[in-house]
């Protein structure tokens, strides 16, 4: 890959959260954003994250050949983005990864574009590969559904968010982990004071919508409406011809969207 | 006459350099790291360890046991007389006649080994070690023919100058091999290194008949985590691989090898050998590692060992069965080795191979390999109405249900057993949601920061219960619960129980007839020994006598006890699956179907899962807690109720 | 086919009295009887061939065999009542709904988004209007029926076409409505074909913070899903939202106006962000776990030419079982299970595969999976959805006879070239 040595790549990282457990750990995407930034920059890759360097989970990010990370020490009612912003304005970046979005709290996403806005960067979202950098601009892979993939082209500097379809993650390693250091800045976050009137509380079951009719046509929609309801084990074919049961693959196929019509 | 003053030189040169080649050996292994060693009772101990311990694993080979003996005992006895006869010229009748007596036991002891090495099997290694016969034949009757001269047992000027010339080349061949070659890296090193090897062995509680298979921790706050380079092993591992005889015994027995996975266990120890003194593997006269062309590996004590040595994947092919520990007439440590530079491959470098670091992240995350929700372990039970330990606090018996619960087999072989426990009115509890990952598969991939902090978990849970002993269907967590958690208990408190496997319990509850059993019906059964359960901790006697119970006469494998073949389930191998030109269970199976057995019984959940994975048909696969469970005879008054719904939906 | 509502009674008797002569001939397929049960007639399945063999043609994609199909789905059009007009002349307000529109149409989550608006623009006072916006090309013709009052189609920009990816054009016109009309509520959908990074993208642009992953949407209250799935929460609605799929029912009963608006002008644009176009992407290539359709082979495959030519006519990715691999006929790469690949395919195919747990694991998170194997009691025709009982390479045989003709036929007519996948 032709890349420009002398590149500033800095990856924000956060604190995420075993989808199933629960408990802290680093967060997938912001990991193969890491992963994304060791493979273009190697160890000179800069880490950020906002929050507190006592989580033990960051060192899982230092454990994936890092010696240091950048911790700006902030309450966890802090607005990470202005914290960055006064950040980013004394160590300029040209290419700032993160993940899509966070595995905590509001998940929303829009922490780059915050930031993006504020420094009048452009942002490219949910890439899986960043192919060159050549002349000041960054040739991107943008990760589609499916397996799809688009180019894009990006002058630097640039936030780029990293998609699930990115390369996995290295492992990362308890030794390093636990030796690496955290290069702790005080930070000047103001308070997010708009997350403190709402209320959470653990996620209720969203009620499954039933007999949708998604169908456009009216075979279709009647086709739905008498569709077996699912978790009653499937049809077996046994009697018939090959060409029948070849038939009735061929149109749940056709059914699923998965043959182009 | 030349051989007066020449053979004490030839006596003094020799024994010069065998002293310094000693010293300089001595310095290699001392590049190690320290560890402790009771020193002088060590070097006391060794000729019983020798004689007994070492003697016990050689006594498998009949043959080359009393070879050994008679070779052995012959040269050391032979120098022992050698020094005062020959260098200090001492005169006396009776040294002469046992020097000769030495001498002759050793020329037969090397005839049978001179025998051997005409058609040597292809575990043994080739090159020096086809010289060897020779010269032990050349110096044994080099010196007795000499000897005989020096006592005027033979008349004056016997033989001439002929014959002069004819033993001083002799025994400047013979001393060459013997003491030259024992200091400088010839075969008969392992004479010298073996020796101390016994005497400095890590683990002396292993001779005397005792057992010592647990892994040492791990300082999670040293500098570097496991072993990169050779030095970074402790010095009486250095000095253990360097006592290898290259008998290829460990070859042999090793399953990974045999499935033409990248790994033998001998040359790995070879190659240990050559990274420790330096240079390369181009002298290696064995079997390489399957796949793997010979003659490119070089090292030296300070120098990386995976991708220099060897490669990743050799480490990564061992399913830690011990077969060649069992094996090792040496009493050579593989299996420590290999896990310590797994350690490396792991905390430093983060490179597990497969699903290995995914494993390892479930386990951090979710306390157990498949990363199911933490709470959700007793689900497997939901019926059963098992007595928690959370609400009883004591119990006479602490069922560890260990992972098996998120797997739908092992289900089974859990629910037999919590039949039996019922039928035999066992006072029981299960720790539920509190129970973690018993940390064997974290260990053994060489992640032993997250077996640390697994096994600290569950010894604070364990402290707070009050039960005489822990009953588990999983050999492996058996294993590190009996074996591995002493290291970890706070100082002086717990551990104060008896851990058994839910073999040895049933058979003692059938023993003390709270069991009653019909006979099983059926074809023929054969017991396949799990690695964990046999060599790991000895316990070959308590499946067979169970299944005896059951009437079952088994037909047993060619391979089976100590010398068992593992079904490929330990040791991560599944997880790092390393590919080879066979799979380990297929071969396992083979044995069965050997013996034309109709089932296996087998006393683990992972040998279960590893066999029934072979395609069918095969012999089926049943653990000895589901043939009990069938073959209870149901009481008429039930005690309890929940005794009732036994079968799994 | 025409939208002409037309009730036939003759024919409706007919279908409701099975007795009729010519009952048969026109409910050929399953009927829904008056009680709405599904009624089959197990004699009306196929029809005699030319040689006088029964056939059966099960393609719902083929030639329609007779008049039967047409009438019949005539019949079930009758049965839609005209649907009424919902008519605003003049807003007191508007919502603005970003569609995704992928392919050119309306997905079901835009849908769920038009529901969503027609829901705020009829609660809180005064009349609101639902303003659907189109940015790019479009190839639908039901905004009325999906519930847009008016309609913002822009299909060039800075004199470029909007198709490809250009947030910052599209942002742009976005400026442009909110300068023109001021929306309300701007409602986005939550998704990956552009609504999640439009709506982040103007909310920073407003200074407005968003309510993202929201499913449950009131004028004053919002409940949005957090981080992994795991909490909810409750906050005042705010003018910016990102919808979940099916925060909420989509339009059914009611038709709406769908008045174009025409933009007067939109604000400059600093495009850096430059569309080099679609990577092509060969399906076998897709990483099996990114793959939406993988047919797999197991022991039980016996010609392994005809597997691959059948993963390649089906645009399938390929995948296999240990034993396959292990036998050498597929890469390791390739397989799916413990110790292979975990996949998340929307349609998996397993040809003689048995359906060990170590494999099952792999495929856990599959939707619809299709078994075909010898043995009907394995545990992987006991998994599917679908078991089809033979020999695989009959099977695929007809599998890719199949698949040739539906290549064939579509080669021949003109379609219009798919854009972008509808998911
Ligand atoms: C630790 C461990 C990990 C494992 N990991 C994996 C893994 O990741 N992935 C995996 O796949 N396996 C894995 N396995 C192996 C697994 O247990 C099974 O052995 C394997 O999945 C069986 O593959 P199969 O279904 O292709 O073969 P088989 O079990 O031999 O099944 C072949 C099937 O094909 C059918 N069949 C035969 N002939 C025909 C025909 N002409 N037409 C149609 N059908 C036919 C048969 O009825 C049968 O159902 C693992 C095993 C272990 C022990
Ligand atoms: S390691 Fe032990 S068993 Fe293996 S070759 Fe050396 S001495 Fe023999
Ligand atoms: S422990 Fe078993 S697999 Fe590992 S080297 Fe020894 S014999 Fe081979």
């Amino acid at each position: 890959m032709p890349v420009e040595t002398s590149l500033n790549i800095a990856v924000l990282v956060s604190v995420g959260q075993h989808p199933v457990s629960g408990r802290a750990r680093r967060a997938d995407q912001d990991a193969r954003a890491v992963e994304l930034g060791l493979t273009l920059a190697g160890r000179s890759l800069s880490l950020v994250h906002v929050g507190d360097a006592g989580e033990p989970a960051l060192r899982q990010y230092l454990g994936m050949g890092l010696r240091t990370m950048t911790v700006l020490q902030e309450a966890p009612e802090a607005d990470a983005a202005s914290s960055l912003l006064q950040y980013f304005a004394t160590h300029p970046a040209d290419i700032v990864l993160a993940g899509v979005q966070a595995e905590r709290g509001e998940a929303s996403g829009l922490l780059p574009y915050l930031l993006a806005e504020r420094l009048g960067w452009p942002l490219v979202p949910r890439i899986a590969q960043i192919r060159a950098i050549e002349n000041g601009r960054a040739e991107v892979l943008q990760a589609l559904p499916r397996g799809q993939r688009r180019a894009l082209t990006v002058p630097l500097p640039f936030i780029a968010t990293v998609d699930s379809a990115a390369p996995g993650a290295r492992q990362t390693a308890f030794g390093p982990g636990q030796r690496g250091l955290f290069d702790i800045q005080r930070g000047l976050a103001q308070a997010d004071v708009a997350r403190a009137e709402w209320v959470e509380a653990q996620a209720r079951p969203r009620p499954k919508r039933l007999n949708v009719v998604k169908a456009k046509s009216a075979a279709e929609r009647f086709k739905a409406a008498t569709a077996k309801p699912q978790g009653q084990g499937g049809q077996v074919m046994k009697q018939e011809s090959s060409r029948e049961k070849a038939q009735a693959i061929f149109d749940l196929l056709v059914a699923e969207g998965v043959i182009r019509q | 006459m030349m051989l007066d003053w020449l053979l004490p030189a030839l006596l003094a040169a020799a024994l010069g350099l065998l002293f310094a080649g000693a010293l300089r050996r001595i310095r290699l292994w001392r590049r190690g790291r320290p560890e402790p060693v009771a020193f002088l009772a060590g070097l006391a101990a060794m000729p019983r360890r020798y004689l007994v311990d070492l003697h016990h694993v050689v006594e498998r080979d009949r043959y080359m046991s009393n070879t050994h003996v008679a070779t052995a005992g012959g040269f050391v006895l032979s120098m022992l007389l050698i020094v005062p006869v020959h260098l200090f010229g001492l005169e006396s009748r009776w040294l002469n006649l046992a020097l000769l007596l030495a001498t002759l036991l050793m020329f037969c002891g090397a005839v049978f080994v001179f025998l051997r090495r005409r058609h040597p099997p292809a575990r043994l290694s080739r090159g020096p070690w086809m010289r060897l016969p020779k010269n032990l034949l050349v110096f044994s009757a080099s010196f007795f023919v000499l000897t005989l001269l020096t006592s005027g047992l033979l008349p004056e000027g016997f033989g001439g100058w002929v014959l002069s010339i004819l033993l001083a080349a002799g025994v400047a061949l013979g001393l060459a091999e013997m003491l030259f070659g024992m200091g400088w890296g010839g075969p008969m090193k392992h004479a010298f290194a073996g020796a101390l090897h016994l005497a400095f062995h890590r683990r002396p509680e292993r001779f005397g008949g005792g057992r010592s298979t647990g892994l040492k921790p791990v300082d999670l706050e040293a500098p570097t985590l496991g072993v990169a380079k050779p030095e970074d092993f402790t010095w009486n591992q250095l000095l253990g691989f360097d006592a290898c005889v290259q008998c290829g015994r460990c070859e042999a027995v090793c399953p990974a090898y045999a499935a033409g996975q990248p790994l033998n266990p001998k040359k790995l120890i070879q190659d240990m050998v050559v990274g420790l003194s330096g240079g390369s593997d181009a002298r290696y006269a064995g079997s390489p590692y399957p796949g793997v062309e010979p003659g490119n590996a070089s090292g030296a004590p300070h120098q990386p060992i995976v991708d220099g040595l060897l490669s990743a994947e050799t480490l990564w092919s061992c399913t830690t069965c011990r077969a060649c520990v069992e094996e090792c007439p040496m009493m050579i440590e593989h299996v420590d080795a290999i896990v310590d530079m797994r350690r490396f491959l792991t905390l430093e470098k983060g490179e597990t191979p497969n699903k290995g670091a995914e494993v390892l992240d479930n386990l951090i995350a979710t306390d157990n390999p498949g990363g199911f929700a933490p709470d959700s372990r007793m689900n497997w039970a939901a019926d059963l109405n098992l007595p928690l330990m959370a609400e009883v606090g004591r119990a006479e018996v602490l069922f560890w249900v260990s992972d098996g619960c998120f797997d739908m087999r092992s289900q089974r072989i859990l629910r037999a057993f919590v039949k039996i426990l019922k039928a035999a009115q066992v006072d029981f509890a299960v720790l539920g949601n509190e129970e973690c990952d018993s940390g064997d598969l974290a260990r053994r991939l060489g992640d032993d920061a997250t077996f640390q902090s697994l096994a600290r978990n569950n010894i604070a849970v364990l402290n707070r219960y009050r039960f005489e002993r822990i009953v588990t269907t999983d050999p492996h967590a058996f294993h590190v619960l009996k074996n591995e958690y002493g290291d970890f208990y706070p100082e002086g408190k717990g551990g104060d129980y008896e851990v058994l496997h839910h073999s040895t319990f049933i058979n003692g509850l059938v023993r003390d007839g709270r069991l009653q059993l019909k006979a099983h019906k059926g074809g023929t059964v054969t017991y396949h020994d799990p690695c964990y359960l046999g060599r790991y901790n000895g316990e070959y006697e308590a499946p067979r006598a169970l299944l005896n119970a059951l009437n079952i006469e088994l037909s047993e494998m060619e391979r089976s006890g100590y010398r068992s073949r593992c079904c490929g389930g330990g040791g991560g191998a599944p997880i790092t699956d390393v590919p080879g030109e066979r799979r380990i269970a297929d071969m396992r199976v083979e044995d069965a179907r050997a013996v034309q057995a109709d089932l296996i019984a087998v006393a683990c959940q992972q040998c279960t899962a590893m066999l029934e994975g072979v395609v069918e048909p095969r012999p089926q696969i049943k653990d000895l807690a589901e043939l009990v469970a069938d073959a209870l005879v149901e009481e008429v008054h039930e005690p309890r109720k929940a005794a009732m719904s036994q079968e799994q939906p | 086919m025409s939208d002409v509502i037309r009730r036939d009674p003759r024919t409706e008797r007919i279908l409701r009295n099975r007795l009729h002569p010519l009952h048969e001939s026109l409910a050929g397929g399953p009927v829904r009887g008056p009680t709405g049960l599904l009624r089959r007639n197990p004699h009306a399945v196929g029809f005699i061939g030319p040689n006088g063999l029964k056939r059966i043609d099960r393609s719902s994609t083929g030639p329609a065999p007779s008049g039967r199909d047409l009438r019949r789905s005539a019949t079930t059009h009758s049965e839609e009542p005209a649907l009424p007009l919902h008519r605003v002349e003049q807003p007191d307000f508007y919502v603005a709904a970003v569609l995704d529109m992928a392919g050119g149409r309306l997905t079901s989550h835009d849908r769920d988004i038009l529901g969503q608006a027609q829901q705020l623009a009829r609660s809180g006072g005064g009349q609101g209007a639902v303003v659907a916006i189109v940015l790019g090309e479009a190839r639908e013709a039901g905004f009325d029926t999906a519930g847009a009052d008016r309609l913002i189609q822009v299909t060039h920009c800075d004199g470029q076409a909007l198709d490809d990816y250009c947030p910052e054009r599209k942002l742009a016109v976005l400026q442009a409505v909110e300068d023109q009309l001021g929306p309300r509520f701007w409602l986005f959908p939550d998704s990956v074909h552009g609504g999640a990074d439009l709506g982040a993208r103007l909310a920073v642009r407003l200074g407005e913070r968003p309510a993202v992953h929201a499913w449950q949407v009131t004028e004053t209250e919002t409940l949005c899903r957090g981080g992994s799935g795991r909490i909810d929460i409750r906050r005042h609605t705010p003018r910016v939202l990102l919808l979940a799929e099916e925060c909420a029912l989509p339009v059914d009963d009611s038709r709406h106006q769908a008045l174009p608006i025409q933009l007067d002008e939109y604000p400059d644009v600093r495009v850096c962000i430059h569309d080099q176009g679609l990577v092509p992407v060969d399906p076998s290539q897709i990483p099996l776990a990114e793959a939406e359709f993988i047919l797999s082979a197991g022991n039980g495959v016996r010609d392994w030419d005809q597997f691959h030519e059948v993963a390649t006519a089906l645009g399938a990715t390929e995948g296999a079982s240990r034993v396959a691999v292990d036998d050498g006929f597929m890469p390791r790469f390739r397989q799916i299970g413990a110790t292979g690949t975990w996949v998340t395919a929307r349609v998996y195919v397993a040809v003689g595969i048995s359906g060990a747990v170590q494999h099952l694991q792999g495929i856990g998170r599959c939707e619809k999976v299709v078994a075909i194997n010898l043995d009907d009691g394995c545990d992987m025709v006991r998994r599917a959805d679908l078991g089809a009982i033979g020999d695989s390479s009959e099977i695929l045989a007809e599998l890719l006879a199949l698949a040739r003709e539906h290549r064939g036929g579509k080669d021949t007519d003109a379609t219009v070239p798919e854009t972008l996948e509808v998911a």
